[in-house]
């Protein structure tokens, strides 16, 4: 496979031609809207398909660490198998928060905090800016 | 409402079997209006023999279309309450229940003089006082009396068991999506373990943000949009607002504002300080959101399983994400503070 142009490249490109080239020949104000809307999420699916793999897996790492279980591994590095992995992990993690709290340890509540921290970091780097367009 | 080429026709046959009184019906103009996520929205403008009206149709898209569920025949029965107790909204003046004359079910109200408050703000519009003005709003409309409010909004058997039931949608909302949300059980156990001093039951608008009211010439806010409102916490509303005033401002209820806002409010309804505070407040900024968290991510949640193909499921799940770091950064500031709320309210009683 051709790997260059990346993924991240190529719907990053998508993305400027739409907002550079195609915004100008739109009439309407709910496509105009559409068009703002799709430029946002092909700018988050450019930085998540460049890392989206690696997060899970570092995320995984960390949550073994934080709470000292064995998060497994995917079955392969094929996205749907990572995925039903990541959910996996992502159960292990909202069980610990409910179990952290149930137990009152503060530490142990403030350790799942620290997983959760690190995760919603992970998320506002994909994200990037957030621009509610077509509200108000 | 589905095919905007039809409408003119089937509106001036709806008036003529609602309005018969009209003659010569002509539907001008219609035109789909932007702004509404969730709902069609269009304006038409119509001239009979007896004058013109300009009218503001809302209606439900097609199925798979829907960013959100929610009942049009609930939200007519409310618009008419909220309208007769003298809620600042626009009149609900027709309803067309099952979409035989306009294409889906749809509410005709009649349109707003006042303007929309984010734009009005962008081009310049001074913030002075109206976070007095919000105050005053809020506890107006949570002045209707329950017993009138319709038959078909929940009713709950107390504030315990209303926090017990919102709190827990919040695991709810993580156990319904397509994968598991960690985040979400760690704003359901926070809010459990930080609950504020009990308060009355009221209506609740459930997406009271900038983008849903208008102001008026004389100052005064009106309130659009009621298709998520229910009975419960009189600060949901509250909160809910500084929630999305983070992402888009002007926030009424900042810090500059805030205390000044919930001493007006106090003073209007009767609540004490314990009750209504900037951190309680703030509180409800994590669980006032909950309902409109839930819908939105049961969109994205269809969208990804194929049963709604609507790009705006996708777009907002953008604004869970967003608010994910902010409940997460919310909570920290506000453990103390809710404890000694709590601590004083224990000690109060």
């Amino acid at each position: 496979m051709f790997s260059k142009p990346t993924t991240e490249q190529l719907l990053a490109g998508i993305a400027e031609q739409l907002r550079t080239t195609v915004m100008a020949e739109i009439q309407t104000e709910p496509t105009k809207i559409l068009l703002q809307q799709i430029d946002q999420i092909l700018m988050v699916c450019s930085r998540r398909a460049a890392h989206e793999i690696a997060f899970v897996h570092e995320e995984a790492q960390r949550i073994a660490v934080l709470t000292g279980k064995d998060m497994g591994a995917p079955a392969s590095l094929h996205l749907d198998e990572v995925v039903a992995w990541y959910h996996r992990v992502s159960v292990a993690l909202s069980d610990e928060v409910e179990a952290a709290f149930v137990s009152g340890d503060q530490s142990r509540i403030d350790t799942a905090r620290v997983a959760l921290d690190a995760r919603s970091a992970v998320e506002m780097q994909i994200l990037g800016a957030l621009d509610l367009v077509g509200r108000g | 409402m589905h095919n905007v080429n039809e409408m003119p026709a089937r509106i001036a046959a709806f008036f003529a079997k609602v309005e018969p009184g009209w003659k010569n019906v002509k539907v001008d103009s219609y035109e789909v209006m932007t702004g509404g996520y969730s709902r069609l929205l269009a304006r038409a403008e119509v001239t009979h023999a007896g004058g013109h009206e300009t009218l503001v149709l809302r209606g439900d898209p097609p199925k798979d279309r829907q960013l959100i569920e929610t009942s049009r025949q609930q939200e007519y029965e409310l618009l008419c309450v909220v309208a007769d107790h003298g809620v600042r909204t626009p009149r609900a003046l027709y309803f067309d229940a099952t979409g035989a004359d306009l294409g889906t079910a749809t509410i005709v109200l009649e349109y707003s003089k006042c303007t929309s408050f984010v734009p009005w703000f962008n081009a310049g519009g001074s913030l002075d006082g109206l976070h007095l003005r919000l105050a005053e709003a809020i506890a107006f409309y949570q002045s209707v009396p329950i017993d009138k409010l319709p038959a078909s909004m929940e009713r709950h058997a107390s504030w315990d068991a209303y926090m017990t039931k919102r709190i827990d949608a919040w695991r709810q909302a993580s156990h319904n999506h397509v994968e598991s949300l960690p985040i979400f059980h760690y704003v359901a156990e926070w809010l459990d373990a930080h609950r504020p001093p009990e308060a009355p039951l009221v209506l609740r608008h459930g997406d009271f943000q900038s983008s849903n009211v208008m102001i008026s010439a004389d100052g005064q806010f009106e309130m659009i949009d009621w298709e998520l409102a229910g009975i419960g916490d009189p600060r949901e509303d509250m909160g809910y607002f500084k929630a999305v005033a983070q992402a888009m401002p002007p926030d009424l209820l900042d810090d500059t504002r805030i205390e000044e806002f919930c001493a007006r409010y106090r003073e209007l309804t009767g609540m004490n300080e314990l009750q209504v505070n900037p951190a309680t407040v703030a509180y409800f900024l994590i669980l006032g959101v909950v309902g409109t968290v839930e819908q939105l991510m049961q969109g994205g949640a269809k969208w990804a399983t194929g049963e709604n193909h609507l790009f705006t499921s996708v777009f907002n799940m953008s604004s869970v994400v967003f608010g994910q770091s902010m409940w997460l950064a919310a909570a920290s500031q506000l453990s103390e503070p809710m404890k000694r709320i709590a601590a004083a309210a224990q000690g109060g009683k």
